[in-house]
């Protein structure tokens, strides 16, 4: 079920409709049910995986609270840790792995060959997975008290604004509200929906126009010269920042609307002056969650110099590996460890030669924001290619074949819209930056009709510019 | 927030939205409109798809018959379509006094035009025989929406019309000429459309001409050339399906079937595909007709 679907909007008004009306014994059981029909439409077997991930790590936790042995407590999260990962693993990383060890049997001479599964991938596994294991591991680490409550914990790893996309919510956020029955909120309900407006245009106007183009080339990067594939790899830098904060945009105003906060999974991130604080506003959910549960147990950053590198290096590439089983993925985590640790030894120089003060100046400040943006941009090319040589050959087209013209997609009109989409968000964005622009529910400078105004011209313009062909790409991760 | 500034501020939005949506629906419509020559008083109208509407200059005809033409051509229409597309025309202009309706070899082929081309004809569901098309058509998801958001009728392709409409630019040009080598191999390997011939179809056409000859109208057959290579593929295809043309235009007084596939489809500076003429083609073309409409004397 797409949040741009009609069956998303009657799910939401039902769902609203009954949780604020029944008593407060039944409002959770209206919220699981909605959830699971939310997810059902998609598969109803994948449902009881789901289920099966919940309740493996609520009766873990459970058990982690009532053992006092250290190593007991252990080995209900070890146990809890892998049951979670295997559905993943092998729905997810099984065919890739068949693909590795087939390969490298042929590389010594074997002759055998594994077969590949037969599998398709349940919608936002990964999501899920993380949000049900970051419960558990909270309850290990003391940081969050257990819930006994079965069908309170289903539906905090089931709760469908958030289900298939994240932001992948903590239980000290999520499962805290869940204990408190909202109650109808005018304020929030328009809050919710502005956001939700915001989100949609972003999805259905701007991310799926600039796929057309992206798919076109990427599909056979071959054709293309320089200029053309360094425009696709621009465009797709601001199709898959729609495409996915659009979507989590819609969840946080979805659950909003029923009064429901959830975290913040993006701000501003083509404004980073850093690759460290690129990674603090993007996907902010998911780097928050390898920053608490990877990185920190690891050591983080207090451990001996070539320790920190290889945490640094495991930390993305496992990043890169969440998003896809695909070795494109693990390189686009490697590019942007690698761009981490130069940034970090820049860093140091500055502070030998005694220039630190010129961090803190504006034009060293847009010249970071240009240099990180491009090599975020840079790292696209491996996160969106099919595969590694197609990224290679990218790479070593943009760097050599400048006699071929831009490549204008099908139609003029929408190359011309899709230019003029971006300059619009480029515009939006930065009234945001400078705090003009309201984002995620922050007080706004913009007077409320020019406001209204505005969010009446969005809603005309997904209306007459909306496509609704692409499923949303996080949704394969 | 008090409930009363609640409703206020969702009843006002709402009545905003859709009154802006009822104002730009109407002027990307008028501007359709003007494009296509519906709503007016053209006496010469042409109906086809893509290979009609890159064959014929309706400017050009304009000036040298000095007569109204709508052009109502469509990417991807299939016969069925174009006559819908004739029967809204019937409906919208009432001078009309000769019809050019784009035949060729693949007229009577059921498979292989663009399957989404209905979403053209939204703009046009206050038609009631398109209403009923797209009711068929269209799931009803997209039918109950578009019934009752005006400007999610459009897509870029039909906002590019409506905004050409009030420019006054009706060029359908497309440069450049055909890779010879490139659609010989094509050919060669097979990868072309097959011509085929499905009754239902051949039934469509005698629809079209009996309600236009009930109308009084007179109706030109027109077969744009298709360069020779793809005629010369399924010769033996293409002729029936000509031949069939011929005797279908023959049971109707009002009607004839203008082949200009001689001695066009050899001239390959013509074409800027296998299918479509380029500008140059265009010119030829146009001016085969108005020397034909002259000839012919149809227009009176």
């Amino acid at each position: 079920m797409l949040f741009n679907s009609w069956e998303f909007i009657a799910l939401l008004l039902l769902t609203m409709l009954f949780y604020f009306n029944v008593s407060e014994k039944f409002k959770t059981i209206v919220l699981f049910i909605s959830s699971y029909v939310f997810y059902i439409f998609w598969r109803w077997d994948f449902a009881l995986l789901m289920g099966a991930v919940s309740l493996i790590n609520y009766f873990a936790a459970i058990r982690i609270s009532q053992v006092d042995n250290q190593n007991s407590k252990k080995l209900w999260l070890s146990g809890a840790v892998i049951l979670s990962l295997l559905p993943l693993i092998y729905f997810k990383y099984g065919n890739f792995l068949i693909a590795n060890v087939n390969a490298t049997l042929s590389a010594v001479g074997g002759h055998s060959q594994f077969n590949y599964l037969k599998v398709i991938l349940p919608v936002g596994i990964s999501f899920f997975t993380f949000q049900a294991l970051s419960y558990a591991l909270d309850v290990y680490y003391g940081r969050t008290k257990v819930e006994t409550i079965l069908l309170r914990f289903s539906t905090f790893v089931a709760f469908f604004p958030q289900l298939v996309a994240g932001p992948i919510e903590r239980s000290s956020n999520l499962l805290q509200q869940l204990k408190t029955h909202q109650k109808f909120n005018r304020t929030s309900f328009i809050e919710g929906a502005k956001l939700f407006i915001w989100g949609l245009f972003k999805k259905v106007v701007i991310a799926d126009r600039l796929a057309l183009y992206v798919n076109k080339v990427y599909d056979s990067p071959e054709l293309y010269g320089a200029p053309t594939l360094i425009l696709a790899t621009l465009f797709f830098a601001f199709q898959i920042y729609c495409d996915f904060s659009g979507y989590s945009d819609m969840a946080i105003a979805t659950a909003r609307m029923m009064g429901f906060k959830l975290m913040q999974n993006f701000n501003l991130p083509y404004f980073a002056n850093s690759i460290s604080e690129f990674w603090k506003r993007w996907h902010i959910s998911l780097s928050t969650w390898f920053g608490d549960y990877l990185y920190i147990p690891l050591g983080g950053s207090r451990v001996v110099y070539l320790k920190w590198i290889r945490n640094i290096f495991i930390v993305f590439l496992v990043s890169g590996l969440w998003h896809g089983a695909n070795w494109t993925f693990i390189l686009w985590g490697g590019l942007h460890a690698m761009f981490y640790l130069i940034e970090n030894w820049g860093d140091k120089l500055l502070k030998k030669m005694n220039l630190s003060s010129i961090k803190n100046t504006t034009w060293y400040k847009l010249f970071k924001i240009i240099v990180v943006f491009v090599g975020v941009c840079y790292a696209w090319i491996y996160f969106r290619a099919t595969s590694i040589n197609d990224a290679l050959l990218i790479t070593y087209k943009i760097f050599n074949h400048w006699d071929q013209s831009l490549y204008l997609g099908a139609s003029s009109i929408t190359f011309a819209l899709s230019c003029g989409l971006i300059f619009m968000l480029v515009l939006v964005q930065l009234l945001q930056y400078a705090k003009i622009c309201s984002l995620y529910f922050s007080k706004s400078k913009v007077p409320p009709l020019l406001s209204l105004v505005g969010y009446l011209s969005l809603l005309l313009g997904i209306s007459l510019l909306g496509m609704s062909s692409q499923s949303f790409i996080y949704f394969q991760f | 927030m008090s409930k009363k500034k609640f409703i206020y501020i969702i009843v006002g939005f709402l009545s905003a939205f859709f009154l802006g949506d009822y104002v730009v629906g109407a002027i990307l419509s008028g501007g359709l409109d003007k494009y296509y020559g519906l709503n007016s008083n053209a006496e010469l109208a042409i109906v086809g798809h893509s290979h009609l509407m890159l064959g014929i200059d309706k400017q050009k005809i304009e000036q040298e018959l000095n007569i109204g033409v709508a052009k109502y051509t469509r990417e991807g229409v299939n016969l069925d379509e174009r006559k819908i597309m004739i029967d809204q025309l019937l409906e919208a202009n009432k001078n009309i006094k000769t019809i050019i309706i784009g035949v060729d070899a693949w007229s009577f082929t059921d498979e292989g035009l663009s399957a989404n081309s209905y979403k053209l004809f939204f703009p046009f569901m206050e038609y009631h025989s398109i209403n009923d098309y797209l009711k068929e058509e269209s799931d009803w998801q997209e039918y109950v929406t578009k019934k009752m958001v005006r400007t999610s009728r459009y897509n870029e392709l039909l906002l590019g019309g409506a905004l050409r409409g009030y420019l006054g630019n009706w060029s359908n040009l497309k440069n450049g000429k055909v890779d010879v080598p490139n659609l010989k191999e094509q050919i060669k390997s097979g990868v072309y459309r097959k011509i085929t011939i499905n009754n239902s179809k051949v039934n469509t056409i005698n629809k079209i001409l009996n309600t236009l000859e009930k109308n009084k109208i007179k109706v030109i057959l027109l077969n744009v050339p298709t360069i020779d290579i793809m005629i010369d593929a399924q010769k033996e295809k293409a002729t029936e399906v000509f031949g069939e043309l011929n005797k279908v235009a023959k049971k109707y007084k009002n009607t004839t079937f203008l082949n200009l596939q001689e001695p066009w489809s050899h001239k390959y500076d013509l074409f800027y595909d296998g299918i479509h003429l380029n500008p140059e083609g265009q010119k030829v073309i146009t001016a085969e007709i108005v020397t034909y409409l002259n000839r012919m004397d149809l227009l009176h």
